[in-house]
């Protein structure tokens, strides 16, 4: 039994998965098409029927592709099929993270001119745009990379500059549907990322003390941004040694070598390349006022101009040091690397999609990302087109994590801002809100790993990943239950004291009209909420509770109105509750 | 297969027990309180806890208990004294200089000395900010220290560890691996943590299985068994799910008794739906039986009750440090973590908990001292510190110090090297080990050689014990100390062995630290 128990997880779960894929398969006929079965084939894009096959389907496609499907989306995806969907959301221009923030700061300093705007504006900017937004597909697939480029507000260094926080998500939401390469240089030269990873400022060695270059940044750019820990075949599984472990795709030499590229990086600067603007980012009380989003700049006299060996390249030793050309190397060695198209492919898919993606659609995913010249928008469409996203059953799917069951039910419900700021306000207490903010993960590792498998679950038994659960535990599903609670039957977020009422405000208006008629209000909810299906069970359990709710005979002269109207939203908030805290919701499938 | 369906089986009848126990169903509940009331009559006699404080992201050990001999100090302060934040501490005895830098190690002052029963020819000190600690192992003795701890499959000296063959825990040095391996004894993906599996041992001893393995932090695979499932306790206590006190919401029983219903199980068949239920049941079994057990946290055992108005665990001096950055007092997230703890080892033995064996888990993050090494570093040192008094003072009242066992641990030890103002990931680290049963006040496992760095290479050749960057390689295993502390706890060598699977391969199975 021991071997067993201790065996490496990335064979166990390449097994489970496999053998998920195979009942999958089997149990697929007609219809969509099992064309990847054939092997990784170009973008994959032309794999799937365009069109949905109903409503139902489009807004479970929505579910992968936004932040939840409104009715307005549905109509449109039903008009003009997935592909058309996809086009049109890509050539939509960005939400503007940073000039929402600007914007918010200028009207609060002109109300009160000692006064700024903080991280509650970045954090209004994303629900703004997650809830509102007209460039979904753009702001999911932001929110999915800002979930594999990690930095966070939780760090005080990032925390407080939430301007060039709001610019980072900006970056994400562009150069995050551009070129790999690219997206990989804007991280790695971003100021935010080098506070939160500490290359920012990071010096040569230096022999005569023997100080030595800080690794952080070398470590993790490879672990979690680019290639990962172990190699991987075209699919995503681990190529195995002849001792049957997975082959290391780095050790400690290869991020000595790479620690020493990522010195001599700091911030943008009038009076670049001196020395005080690499210490702090002036000269003579000049300080670029957007030094905390411009690219850092490589200072030369700050980086090691040994020799850089890593991952079989080398930078020949310079005189004088180059920084750029160091970086540059580097960057075009990671983004070559054959690992980056499964590696960063298999998180968006489980970002998107499914939890525990078979090895073909990782492979097909990377195949179209290699195909296009390491094209993120093209690795983005094959994860949404690919027959395996369509598919439901068996394992299929994941577990809503709590930001998305939120934005899901605000967008079903039409909530709309009372202030216009969104101001959600921050969801981190997991005793009393969602346990998860964005952009607010405890640390460069996310709010769950990729790899992350359940003790004590049968999907653990089953060798299943279930990312979203390592942050689910006794005190968030009672923070979660409680949180919908009071979020259904007041609104959600900050009180504002001129409307006497939470900021964000739902349009109930066509559930109540269905007060006297629970299953069709329950109906409804199944529609905007459960794409795969609200089971009948559920529907039964919500209707019973709800119909015993009393409504009164409205009176002739009605003089109890009120009490009519009250027991009308009680059926619906309960209805609604009782939905959105059911396991079955808590399920993307 | 037969691990999976075993493991399955355990966890379906796991979720049985725990269904009976549906607060609703009133006669089951009535018998789960009859059973816990036979074993909280021997809770008393026979209680033993174990508590994990987990330090993320990995401590600079090398920072946290110090030799101060002549020849590991002059190399200690060349190796740490780095442009541009020189992150070397101060001998014994310097004075703090109260105009030098916010936690700098002028404004901290020296180093405190420490006073082992066996010194192993070496003198040792404590980080400036633990001075909370020093009495402990001085003169109170009930703290001890294990010097260079870390996984390891087997002995491993420093010329084999650079052989390829030999073998050596996977993905070293990477924090989710290292993390999982302390906790786990594998890399990130391992289900199975030795203080859960201690529990599997024990858990019949205990009438709720539910309260077997438990974390005031968030999940621990640490805690997770092969039946027994890790218990989240807000640090507040359990949260009360979507119900009022009579069971309603939005006024209506039947939205209440439906919410029940809906939230603890699933009409779907997807997997992930019937976890997610399983893990609703346990949130309200556990907070029904916790509501009437868990004494206050003003209670002075644990706090100290508000002149005025409710109870705020930031007001609480208890639970506060005193801040090397602001020079005042501030709440210690640590501490409140550890008080609530103490309140569930307090209510181990009422009615509905009937606990004899405990397993739990606390943490604190920010170790990761990558830079700004030492305002971070004495910060989290003070932190410590103080929450490891708090938690030895709580117990010393509740009369409970015998019966429980703290230990530190952490994803690695860092750098002996600068990289200017902080340190890099390393391996093995020296730990702390607290209570009334440990043979405190000495030193478990010998205290490494701390070498120069060399002139021509970083491996710093000079030291058995440290290898590239000065990181140390460690001496003492994590199987080690979790078999020392299993035998306390009242696990068998055959189950130790079974728990441990690297065991077998070191001859001492037993650190000897526990009395």
């Amino acid at each position: 039994m021991q071997p067993i128990r201790h065996q490496p997880i990335l064979q166990r779960l390449g097994a489970a998965v496999a053998l998920a894929a195979g009942l999958l398969a089997a149990g697929c006929g007609g219809g969509e098409g099992d064309a990847t079965t054939e092997g990784p084939s170009g973008t994959g894009a032309q794999l799937v029927a365009e069109m949905p096959q109903s409503r139902a389907d489009a807004a479970r496609f929505l579910t992968q592709a936004t932040f939840g499907p409104t009715d307005a989306d549905v109509d449109r995806v039903m008009a003009i099929g997935y592909a058309a969907w996809i086009d049109e959301q890509l050539g939509r221009p960005a939400s503007g993270h940073r000039a929402y923030w600007e914007a918010a700061n200028a009207a609060i300093k002109a109300a009160n001119a000692g006064s700024s705007a903080g991280q509650d504006q970045v954090l209004e900017s994303f629900w703004k745009s997650a809830v509102a937004g007209d460039d979904q597909l753009r702001q999911r697939a932001a929110y999915a990379l800002s979930q594999i480029f990690v930095i966070s507000m939780q760090d005080g260094g990032v925390g407080n500059d939430p301007r060039a926080v709001a610019a980072w998500l900006d970056m994400l939401a562009t150069q995050g549907l551009g070129k790999y390469r690219d997206l990989l240089e804007a991280v790695s030269r971003h100021p935010l990322m080098g506070v939160y990873l500490s290359h920012l400022r990071n010096q040569k060695a230096d022999p005569r003390t023997g100080r030595v270059p800080d690794e952080n940044y070398a470590r993790e750019v490879m672990q979690l941004f680019s290639i990962g820990l172990v190699e991987l075949n075209a699919d995503g599984t681990a190529r195995v040694g002849s001792d049957g472990r997975p082959l290391a795709t780095y050790g400690p030499a290869d991020i000595a070598g790479l620690a020493k590229v990522f010195t001599g990086w700091s911030w943008a600067c009038a009076d670049w390349p001196d020395n005080g603007c690499f210490s702090w980012g002036s000269t003579n009380g000049d300080t670029d006022p957007d030094r905390a989003f411009k690219s850092m700049l490589g200072y030369p006299q700050y980086h090691s101009a040994e020799e850089k060996k890593f991952l079989g390249a080398t930078v020949p030793a310079q005189s004088p040091a180059d920084p750029q050309a160091s970086l540059r190397l580097a960057l075009d060695t990671l983004a070559a690397h054959p690992n980056v198209g499964p590696f960063i492919g298999r998180q968006l898919i489980q970002r998107l999609v499914t939890s525990n993606p078979s090895p073909q659609y990782v492979a097909a995913v990377g195949a179209a990302f290699n195909a296009s010249g390491g094209d993120m928008a093209a690795m983005l469409k094959t994860v949404l087109m690919h027959p395996e996203a369509r598919r439901s059953g068996g394992h299929a799917g994941k577990v809503r994590e709590p930001v998305l069951r939120l934005s899901a039910f605000l967008r079903a419900f039409g909530f709309k801002s009372d202030s216009g700021g969104y101001k959600v306000g921050n969801t981190d207490s997991a005793a009393s809100a969602l346990g998860q903010a964005p952009l607010r993960s405890p640390s460069v590792f996310n709010f769950y790993r990729p790899g992350y498998v359940p003790p004590g679950t049968e999907s653990g038994a089953l060798g299943l990943a279930v990312p979203e659960l390592q942050i689910a535990h006794e005190t968030s599903a009672a923070g979660y239950v409680n949180y919908m609670r009071d979020s259904v039957a007041s609104g959600v977020g900050q009180w504002n004291s001129g409307t006497s009422r939470r900021d964000l405000q739902g349009d109930f208006s066509a559930e109540l009209g269905l007060a006297e008629q629970v299953p069709a209000l329950v109906d409804r909810l199944d529609a905007k909420l459960f794409p795969g299906g609200m089971p009948e069970a559920l529907k039964a359990e919500i209707v019973g509770a709800v119909e015993k709710i009393a409504i009164p005979a409205p009176k002739a002269d009605g003089s109890n109105a009120r009490q009519v109207n009250d027991a009308r939203r009680a059926r619906v908030n309960a209805a609604i509750f009782l939905a959105v805290v059911s396991p079955e919701f808590l399920v993307q499938k | 297969m037969t691990v999976h369906d075993a493991t399955r089986r355990l966890f379906l009848r796991h979720a049985g027990a725990l269904g009976s126990l549906l607060g609703a169903t009133a006669a089951p509940l009535a018998l789960n309180l009859l059973a816990a009331g036979s074993a909280a009559a021997q809770a008393a006699a026979d209680y033993k806890a174990l508590v994990c404080v987990f330090l993320f992201g990995g401590n600079d050990a090398y920072n946290m208990v110090l030799a101060t001999d002549d020849a590991s100090w002059s190399n200690y302060a060349r190796v740490r004294t780095q442009a541009p934040d020189s992150i070397a501490l101060l001998a014994p005895g310097t004075a703090p200089n109260p105009t030098a830098a916010a936690a700098s190690p002028a404004r901290l002052g020296g180093v405190l000395a420490l006073n082992p029963l066996n010194a192993q020819g070496r003198s040792l000190a404590l980080h400036p900010t633990m001075g909370a600690l020093q009495a402990l192992f001085n003169s109170d003795r009930r703290l001890a220290i294990l010097p260079n701890i870390g996984p390891l499959v087997m002995p491993t000296t420093k010329a084999q560890y650079g052989q390829g063959a030999h073998p050596k825990p996977q993905n070293l040095f990477s924090h989710n691996d290292q993390q999982n391996t302390w906790q786990a004894l594998g890399p990130e993906g391992a289900t199975r943590g030795w203080g859960g599996r201690m529990g599997d041992a024990l858990a019949a001893m205990n009438a709720m299985p539910v309260f077997t393995a438990i974390s005031a932090s968030g999940n621990a695979v640490w805690l997770a068994g092969e039946s027994v499932q890790q218990y989240q306790v807000g640090t507040g206590g359990a949260i009360r799910m979507g119900a009022d006190g009579n069971g309603r919401v939005f006024g209506s029983a039947d939205v209440g008794a439906a919410l029940q219903r809906i939230v603890t199980a699933t009409r779907g068949g997807h997997v992930f739906e019937r976890d997610i239920a399983a893990l609703g049941r346990r949130a309200i079994d556990a907070e029904t039986a916790l509501r009437s057990a868990l004494k206050a946290p003003s209670d002075p055992l644990f706090g100290t009750a508000p002149v005025t108005g409710g109870y705020n665990p930031n007001n609480d001096p208890k639970l506060q440090y005193d801040n090397p950055l602001s020079g005042a007092k501030a709440f210690n997230p640590l501490a409140q973590q550890l008080q609530m703890v103490a309140r569930m080892i307090d209510a181990a033995g009422a009615a509905g908990i009937g606990a004899r064996r405990q397993v739990f888990f606390v943490g604190i993050g920010g170790f990761d001292t990558h830079d700004n090494q030492n305002r971070n570093h004495a910060d989290l040192m003070a932190r410590l510190a103080q929450g490891l008094a708090y938690f030895d003072a709580t117990l010393g009242a509740m009369g409970a110090r015998g019966k429980v066992t703290t230990f530190t641990a952490s994803d690695f030890g860092r750098t002996f090297t600068s990289n200017g103002d902080g340190t890099d990931h390393g391996w093995g680290a020296h730990h702390f080990v607290l209570g009334g049963a440990v043979r405190g006040g000495d030193l478990y496992g010998a205290f490494p050689v701390l070498g120069a760095k060399n002139a021509n290479n970083n491996n710093f050749d000079a030291s058995p014990n440290q290898i590239g960057n000065g990181a140390l390689l460690p001496e003492t295993s994590v199987d080690q100390l979790g078999a020392t502390l299993g035998r306390w706890f009242g696990v068998s060598d055959g189950q130790l062995l079974d728990i441990f699977p690297n065991l077998a391969n070191f001859s001492r199975r037993d650190l000897g630290f526990m009395a």
